[in-house]
């Protein structure tokens, strides 16, 4: 049994269904993110859980037990959210001990308490400031010590990083991994950015319009998209989907994708799945990132199916790190990761090697992967 | 006419042109502020003149002997109606209502706020709404019925006399005059109140529920502690339009030793025994004026600060 269980939780504004049955497990000690573009219902999820929104149908069970119609109080968990909702009156040792103020703890106790969080966060020296007097990333810590200070079975995060600029939330984003790991707590966490998904995520629930897309681990997530929507919404460049053909290569199949004014490409797949025979002399949409799409020296050395084919080079980004270059195949601009000292002009034409073993196929009608 | 000399040329006639502006504004400003304060300065010289200056001379003069006796008579001796002990028992009165009265509405007027931006129900709109429209009620159109109701709340306030010997403050006076300028200050303080909560964060509510707070812990720990400008601005309107209302005043509370100040200063004014004191009764309304004097110089800035507040979002 997992330790955070939410079981077909529905949730209706009037007429509209928000959340349209949500199934999701998270093992204790794990990290859930929950990840989606707004308006997907990722923070309404996350905000049942915490008790601030009522539910229309279904489960929540914390630990084998139900805490769905339990006052946000009474339910053992802590939240840190967007704005940090630290209380502009108090100081940040006030901020951090007013739950336990709440609860009666005593005064010996909370101090006790506050020093051992404000350890952990090296927020010591603020403790009497005000939030005002505090920078964004000291807000952040002192949020994340209001929730730690409390020592709940479950964390919740509301796009905690959200506020901070880019390279701050790259150090909280690591802290909070840090903290993660070293407190062992059950966390579930809301963002709109797949980075963070992927870099903190045990268990990653992907959700659109109400629903969950795919579960599963961020691997699972990452290589083996359940659908179109998947496949785009993780990663960063976008995975390439490009319309093409599958065709008959002698027993076997290959994918045929249409270039302007030049001779299509064909790849042979001798490790197609086997619900691609189905769609022989159809369209399907080719999925295929663009780290599987590089420079033939850069390819997996060890890649069972690498195949070579010319590609007339549009655009040549340089990144620093890598070099991204953009062609054109079935009348879609797709973009190709080279290796950062890849010699390659615009306007040129260049051998790319696509590694087909971590190329993804689905159906252009159900936008589902072929399996 | 050459382009070269022309932008020095403007400028010269640029400065000129301000400073005539200047000049006009502030000469215009200064004697609108003269004209403004005139009453004022009448008021205070001749409340420390004594009755034969004023007599006969002038009256912007300043006092050719100032004394402070008509202030001392005014706060003291003077005769209010039939009574001669000065107007010193109807400031309590006054204040005796005022303070009760703005600190209740405006309570209660943060917790109304509170409730219709943060504890929603259905139909909070149309009682906001109704609240809202009780900010254009007419006072002469509430005085009978209001008249009615204070008359039901004495005789029950007679009852419970009988009956235990304590009547709470039903029937009383100034208990009358708290009720009614509660209630009547209430669609003003909950306007201001939700208007101001409605930009207030409802993240740190929640933050709150989650901590474990109850409905009043969170109303007294985490709003009312970030309300301080607009709780000032609550208080010198309500203060000031209560201290200075004479029409319920004078409709409740018209005769004898539960007076309220301004009911008490139209009498000292009316009431003639020979000579028409005028150093007194200018003393007498300075005195009557204080307070509210008091209140702006003490809360003033905060009174800007939170009229501004909301206008930007911060």
């Amino acid at each position: 049994m997992a330790f955070l269980e939410i079981d077909g939780l529905k949730k209706r504004f009037g007429n509209v269904e928000i959340l349209k049955g949500i199934n999701v497990e998270l093992e204790k000690g794990g990290f859930l993110v929950l990840v989606g573009p707004s308006g997907c219902g990722k923070s309404t999820l996350l905000n049942t859980i915490a008790g601030l929104e009522t539910i229309t149908d279904g489960e929540i069970r914390v630990d084998g037990r139900a805490i769905n119609d339990l006052h946000p109080s009474k339910r053992d968990i802590a939240m840190v959210f967007q704005s940090y909702a630290l209380y502009p009156n108090m100081t940040v040792a006030g901020n951090i001990a007013f739950g336990m103020e709440m609860r009666g703890v005593p005064a010996a106790e909370r101090q006790a308490a506050i020093d051992k969080v404000a350890k952990i966060l090296q927020i010591g020296h603020l403790l009497q400031r005000k939030p005002s007097q505090l920078s964004g990333g000291q807000r952040q810590r002192v949020a994340m010590g209001r929730a730690l200070v409390r020592d709940p079975k479950l964390f919740l995060f509301d796009e905690p990083l959200s506020n901070l600029d880019a390279k701050l939330r790259v150090d909280m984003r690591i802290e909070i991994k840090r903290l993660h790991a070293t407190t062992g707590t059950t966390i579930v966490y809301v963002t709109h950015d797949q980075i963070e998904a992927m870099t903190l995520a045990t268990k990653i629930a992907v959700m659109r319009d109400g629903e969950v897309q795919q579960f599963g681990t961020p691997a699972e997530v990452y290589n083996n998209p359940t659908n179109v929507f998947v496949a785009d919404f993780m990663g960063s460049p976008a995975m390439n989907l490009i319309p093409a053909k599958i065709g008959a290569n002698g027993s076997g199949l290959s994918v045929v994708l249409d270039r302007e004014a030049r001779q299509p490409i064909t790849l042979s797949l001798p490790g197609a799945p086997a619900g691609l025979a189905a769609f022989k002399d159809k369209q399907v949409i080719f999925g295929v990132r663009p780290e599987a799409l590089t420079d033939p020296e850069g390819a997996e050395r060890n890649g069972s199916e690498i195949a070579t084919a010319d590609c007339h080079i549009e655009v040549v980004e340089p990144a620093g790190s890598d070099t991204f270059a953009v062609t054109n195949l079935g009348g879609k601009g797709v973009v190709a990761r080279l290796r950062a000292d890849a010699r390659i002009q615009p306007g040129t034409s260049t051998p790319l090697a696509f590694n087909l073993s971590k190329a993804v196929f689905f159906d252009p009608a159900t936008e589902k992967r072929i399996l | 006419m050459s382009a070269i000399t022309s932008p020095a040329r403007q400028a010269s006639s640029g400065i000129s042109a301000r400073t005539i502006n200047r000049i006009v504004i502030y000469g215009l400003l200064a004697l609108f502020a003269l004209f403004y304060l005139m009453p004022l300065f009448v008021m205070l010289v001749t409340s420390f003149k004594t009755m034969d200056e004023i007599q006969n001379g002038n009256m912007l003069s300043l006092p050719q002997s100032p004394t402070i006796a008509p202030w001392f008579k005014a706060w003291g001796e003077t005769c209010v109606g039939l009574t001669c002990a000065g107007i010193k028992g109807y400031f309590w009165n006054s204040i005796k209502m005022v303070v009760p009265a703005v600190l209740i509405s405006t309570l209660l007027g943060a917790l109304n706020g509170y409730v219709l931006t943060k504890w929603r129900f259905r139909g909070h709109t149309l009682v906001f709404a109704m609240m809202l429209f009780a900010c254009f009620i007419p006072f002469q159109s509430v005085l009978l019925p209001m008249a009615t109701i204070l008359g039901s709340i004495g005789r029950f306030g007679a009852t419970l006399q009988n009956a235990t010997g304590f009547n709470f403050g039903l029937g009383n006076s100034t208990v009358n005059l708290v009720f009614v300028h509660v209630v009547y200050g209430l669609g003003f303080t909950t306007l201001f109140f939700r208007n101001y909560y409605e930009a207030f964060p409802t993240e740190l509510i929640k933050a709150a529920q989650v901590d474990g707070a109850s409905f009043f812990q969170i109303f007294r720990r985490i709003m009312l502690p970030n309300s301080m400008p607009i709780f000032v601005v609550t208080v010198i309107y309500q203060f000031t339009n209560i201290w200075n209302d004479f029409l319920f005043a004078s409709a409740y509370a018209g005769t004898g030793d539960v007076m309220p100040m301004t009911v008490a200063l139209n009498n000292v004014v009316n009431t003639s025994t020979g000579v028409v004191e005028y150093n007194v009764n200018m003393a007498a309304a300075m005195i009557a004026a204080l307070p509210t004097l008091i209140v702006y110089v003490v809360a003033g800035r905060y009174f800007v600060r939170g009229l501004m507040a909301g206008a930007v979002k911060g």
